[in-house]
C-alpha cells in the first residue's frame, strides 16, 4: 500500500495536474478575499452591519479557506483526475501490470487522494490566513483574532477536503472516461444538488454537500446549520457515498478488459 | 524443466466474435519463441490474457503455473512490451520509470541501468511527449526491464523502430535469451523474427496453426519450386520442354519459370541443346513463405484445421509450395 502511494505521487506530480488545480484554487480565493475585504472599508466589530458575518468568525475563515464552499470542488476534481488521466492516457495499462489485483490500486489511490486533499485544505488554510489576515489587518481587523479561529476551523476543513477527494476518485473509478466524469462531477455539485435541494423537502442533509458542510463542524461541537446531520454522521455519509462508488467502480474495473 | 509460459486451451469472446480459439501452447525456458500470426489473429488479446489486462473467457495462461495476478509483485516475473502510447506526455522519461520502481519496490538505481541498458540515458529529462515512436517503444522496453524479470513479453516490439533499431533489438532479445531468460516476442512478420527466435507459434484467425522449431520450419521452406530463366530462344526452348513434357509458364517475352524443375536438370538440358541462357534463378520457398501459406491457407471453415493441436507433421498439407508466390532466394 505503501509502495501503492509513493508511486501514486511520483505520477501526480510529474503531470501538471495539482499545480494547475492548487492554481486555480488558490487564484480563486485570493479574488474572493479581495472581494469580501476590499468591499468593506471597517473590519472593527463595532463597526459592522448587524447580521454580517465579519471575517474573524469561524464560519467566515471556514468560507474563505473553502473559497465559499466550492472549494471543495477542486479537491473532488484532484481525486477524479488521479483516477481518470491514467484511463484518458493509458497509463492504466502499465498501473495494472504493476498491480494487477485492480481492487487494490484504486484503494491505493482513495487513500493517496485522502492525503492529497488534506494537503490541498492545509495549503488553502495557510494562504487563507495569511492573505485574508493581511488584508483583515490593513483594514482594521484583528489579525490574531483570525489566527486564534485556526484550531477550530482546520480539522473540520482538512476531514472534508479528504472525503471530497475520496468521493473524487469513486466517481473516477466508475466513470473512467475523464470528459465525463469532470462534467458529471461538477454538474451534479454547481446544478444538479442544488435543484435537488431545492425540490426535495429534508434532502439537503442528505447530499454530499449538506453531509460535507454537517462534517465540517467537526471542532464545533452543535449544528449551527439548521436542518443538517452531527459531524460525524456527516463525516460518515459523506465516506459511504465514496467508498460506495470506489466499490462499484473496482468491481467494474476488474471486470473490464484493457485493450 | 516446466515452461516459462504455459497457454492451455485458452479462448476470449468478445460478444460474438472469437478472438482466441482453443489456444494452446508452451514457450521453454531460455528460448526466445516467436508468436507468429497476420494481423487481427489474436496475438495482442493472447499476451493481455497472460498479463491479466483481458479477462479470459476459457482456458488457462500461467508463468511457471501461476497466474500473473497471482505472482507476488509480478514485474519482478514478468516484462511485458504492449503499445506505444501508453505514457503521460507531459512526464518525463525517468519519472515514469521511477513512478512503476516505486510501485514495485524496486530500487530507483535500477531507473538509470535500464535507461542505459535501452539507451535513453540522454533523454532522461525530456517529456515523454517529445519522444519518436522509437523512443517510446524503448522506454517501454526499460519499463519491461526495470524489475529484470526472467519472462520477456514483447508484442510486436520492432514497430517504429529504425533498421538500426530493429538489429539492436535482436541483440537484445538474443542476449536475453544467453543469461538464460524466455522471451515471447509476437510479429505479423516472420522474416523480421527469422534471426531472433528459436521456436515459433503460428496463429490465425485465433487458433494454433503450429508449434515446432524455427530449424524445423526452415527445413520445410527449403524445398525447390522451379526454375525461373530469360533467354532469347524462346521458341526452341519451349519446342524442347513441349516434347519431354514439362509444365511451364511463359511469362514475358523471354522469361519463363518451369515449375518443379532443379538447376541439376535443367542445367544439363540447356547445355545439351545449346540455349543461350541471360539469367537462370532456383527458386526456393522462403520462411515468409511458409508462414504465410500457413496462416492464409489456414481457413477456420476448414474441419481438417480445427481444433487439432498440430504437429510439425500436419503442416505438410497446408504448405504446399504449388500455391505460394514464386519468392526468389
Amino acid at each position: 500500500m505503501i509502495a501503492i502511494i509513493r508511486s501514486e505521487w511520483m505520477k501526480l506530480r510529474t503531470t501538471a495536474v495539482p499545480w494547475v488545480l492548487t492554481g486555480i484554487a488558490l487564484i480563486v480565493n485570493a479574488l474572493l478575499i479581495l472581494v469580501i475585504f476590499l468591499t468593506r472599508q471597517d473590519f472593527s466589530t463595532s463597526g459592522s452591519p448587524p447580521g454580517y458575518t465579519v471575517p474573524h468568525t469561524t464560519q467566515q475563515l471556514r468560507n474563505l479557506v473553502g473559497s465559499g464552499f466550492q472549494g471543495y470542488l477542486f479537491a473532488l476534481l484532484l481525486g477524479t483526475l488521479i483516477v481518470t488521466t491514467e484511463f484518458r492516457h493509458k497509463t492504466v495499462t502499465t498501473s495494472f501490470l504493476v498491480t494487477p489485483v485492480r481492487s487494490l490500486l484504486v484503494a491505493g489511490k482513495l487513500v493517496f487522494a485522502a492525503i492529497c486533499g488534506a494537503v490541498l485544505a492545509v495549503i488553502m488554510l495557510v494562504a487563507t490566513v495569511i492573505g485574508g489576515g493581511l488584508t483583515l489587518d490593513a483594514r482594521g481587523g484583528s489579525f490574531s483574532a483570525m489566527v486564534h479561529q485556526i484550531p477550530a476551523v482546520a480539522p473540520g476543513m482538512i476531514l472534508v477536503f479528504a472525503l471530497f477527494a475520496i468521493l473524487g476518485v469513486g466517481v473516477g473509478s466508475v466513470l473512467t472516461n475523464q470528459v465525463a466524469a469532470i462534467i458529471v462531477v461538477l454538474g451534479w455539485f454547481i446544478i444538479l444538488e442544488g435543484i435537488l435541494v431545492s425540490l426535495v423537502h429534508g434532502a439537503e442533509r442528505w447530499v454530499p454537500t449538506g453531509a460535507a458542510i454537517a462534517a465540517s463542524n467537526l471542532t464545533r461541537g452543535h449544528g449551527v446549520d439548521f436542518g443538517l446531520f452531527k459531524w460525524w454522521q456527516g463525516g460518515l455519509l459523506m465516506l459511504f457515498y465514496g467508498l460506495a462508488f470506489a466499490i462499484v467502480g473496482s468491481l467494474i474495473l476488474t471486470r473490464r478488459d484493457i485493450t | 524443466m516446466p515452461s516459462a509460459i504455459e497457454v492451455q486451451g485458452l479462448s476470449k469472446e468478445f460478444g460474438a466474435l472469437r478472438a482466441v480459439d482453443d489456444l494452446s501452447f508452451e514457450v521453454a525456458p531460455g528460448r526466445v519463441t516467436g508468436f507468429l500470426g497476420p494481423n487481427g489473429s489474436g496475438k495482442t488479446t493472447t499476451l493481455r490474457m497472460l498479463l491479466g489486462l483481458v479477462s479470459i473467457t476459457d482456458g488457462t495462461a500461467t508463468f511457471g503455473g501461476r497466474r500473473y495476478v497471482e505472482l507476488d509483485h509480478p514485474i519482478h516475473h514478468v516484462g511485458a512490451v504492449l503499445e506505444a502510447t501508453s505514457f503521460h506526455p507531459s512526464r518525463r522519461a525517468e519519472d515514469h520509470l521511477k513512478s512503476v520502481a516505486l510501485g514495485a519496490g524496486i530500487p530507483m538505481a535500477r531507473v538509470g541501468e535500464t535507461l542505459d541498458l535501452v539507451g535513453l540515458t540522454d533523454v532522461a529529462r525530456r517529456r515523454v511527449g517529445k519522444f519518436s515512436l522509437g523512443m517510446r517503444q524503448r522506454l517501454q522496453l526499460a519499463t519491461a526491464l526495470l524489475g529484470d524479470p526472467e519472462v520477456l513479453i514483447l508484442d510486436e516490439p520492432s514497430n517504429g523502430l529504425d533498421p538500426q533499431g530493429i538489429q539492436w533489438l535482436r541483440t537484445f532479445i538474443r542476449h536475453q535469451a544467453s543469461i538464460g531468460h524466455s522471451v515471447l516476442v509476437s510479429s505479423h512478420l516472420l522474416s523480421e523474427m527469422e534471426e531472433t527466435v528459436d521456436d515459433v507459434v503460428i496463429v490465425s484467425h485465433g487458433k494454433l496453426v503450429l508449434q515446432t522449431t524455427l530449424a524445423d520450419l526452415a527445413q520445410q521452406a527449403g524445398t525447390s519450386t522451379g526454375m525461373r530463366l530469360r533467354t532469347p530462344e524462346m521458341g526452341r526452348l519451349r519446342g524442347i520442354l513441349d516434347a519431354i513434357p514439362v509444365g511451364y509458364v511463359q511469362t514475358g517475352d523471354d522469361t519463363m519459370s518451369i515449375a518443379g524443375a532443379t538447376p541439376e536438370w535443367l542445367g544439363p538440358l540447356a547445355a545439351q541443346h545449346q540455349i543461350v541462357l541471360y539469367e537462370l534463378v532456383h527458386d526456393r520457398g522462403s520462411l515468409e513463405d511458409v508462414f504465410l501459406s500457413l496462416t492464409h491457407g489456414f481457413d477456420a471453415a476448414d474441419p481438417n484445421h480445427m481444433g487439432a493441436p498440430a504437429a510439425p507433421a500436419a503442416t505438410a498439407a497446408p504448405a504446399a509450395p504449388a500455391a505460394m508466390p514464386g519468392g526468389a532466394t
